[in-house]
């Protein structure tokens, strides 16, 4: 009887490490590299500080300034990204957006952050856009290009 | 002179009524779907109105978009359920409309999934004029209209859309 509440017991454990760890999935991002996209605006707007280089990772180039790689899920812009950076100096402020839907279900944003990262770059950023880029940005008559 | 304040009024009362005609009215089950007339991937202009008689589910998509992507399979199996065309009963089509900017990327997605339905878009993204006239916050989204071109439905996916369509298809 001893035996069975032990074995119980160790896979109690087992059960709830696995839960545990499924929660907290790592993402390639830390939350102090999530730009508002207000903050982005304001730059942009403003044109007095350095900007940073502006990329799009998924669907479209709406964000004025930015340079369109497509999205990053298919291995080909995902090369094409990392052409753009290797030209690029390693402390060079990077913003990455996509905007497609909300990250959650986004298949762009883990590859091209995963790839600005194994790049080296200390200055990486992703637009944190909860919902898609025509909420987040258009309709709020951000600057676009 | 004394008719100025008339002239004001009647000019204010004009301008006002005129405003509330061109204001948007929401999108709402019982009302008639808007018209869409956009190019085909071959170029061709297609009109949701040419669909008048059939059940129709306009599909707002986009190959950019991953969960209207994941949808597609699920579409295709409704589309062999309740296509029937030259039948008796009610006939099922799907009019795709897509927020796509990129023809290749279109194209690729259509004929990757195999998608067999009428497929339109103007490759505006965004700014395509059918996203504000339907008022598309995000997508994937759906309206599905019955054989007068009413609005019966909103936004309906996985079993409920099955669910739908039988009750008004048959299985």
């Amino acid at each position: 009887m001893k035996k069975i509440t032990q074995i119980i017991t160790v896979l109690s454990l087992l059960v709830s490490f696995t839960f545990v760890q499924g929660q907290t999935k790592q993402e390639p991002w830390s939350s102090s590299q999530l730009m508002p996209p207000k903050q982005l605006a304001d730059r942009i707007q403003q044109a007095k500080t350095l900007m940073p280089l502006i990329v799009n990772i998924g669907p479209q180039a709406v964000i004025k300034g930015s340079v369109d790689i497509g999205p990053a899920d298919e291995k080909a812009n995902l090369k094409k990204l990392e052409t753009l950076l290797s030209k690029e100096d390693k402390n060079r402020e990077v913003v990455l957006y996509c905007g497609c839907c909300p990250f959650d279900r986004c298949p762009n944003i883990r590859p091209a952050f995963s790839q600005i990262k194994k790049m080296g770059f200390k200055n990486a950023k992703l637009l944190d856009i909860p919902k898609n880029i025509k909420t987040d940005w258009i309709d709020k008559d951000y600057p676009v290009q | 002179m004394k008719q100025l304040p008339l002239i004001v009024f009647l000019t204010v009362l004009l301008y006002g009524i005129g405003g509330n005609l061109s204001a948007q009215q929401p999108l709402k089950i019982g009302s008639q779907a808007p018209e869409i007339t956009l190019p085909s991937i071959t170029g061709e202009q297609k009109s949701l109105s040419s669909m008048k008689g059939n059940l129709v589910l306009i599909d707002f998509w986009a190959s950019w978009c991953a969960p209207c992507i994941q949808e597609q399979p699920e579409l295709k199996r409704l589309y062999a359920k309740y296509h029937r065309p030259g039948s008796q009963s009610k006939n099922f089509e799907i009019f795709a409309v897509s927020l796509d900017s990129k023809r290749d990327a279109w194209q690729r997605a259509i004929t990757k999934l195999g998608l067999p339905w009428t497929q339109v878009s103007d490759l505006k993204f965004w700014a395509s004029p059918v996203a504000k006239t339907y008022q598309l916050e995000g997508i994937p989204f759906n309206a599905i209209i019955d054989e007068k071109g009413s609005i019966i439905a909103l936004n309906l996916h996985g079993k409920e859309l099955d669910q739908f369509l039988s009750d008004k298809v048959g299985k």
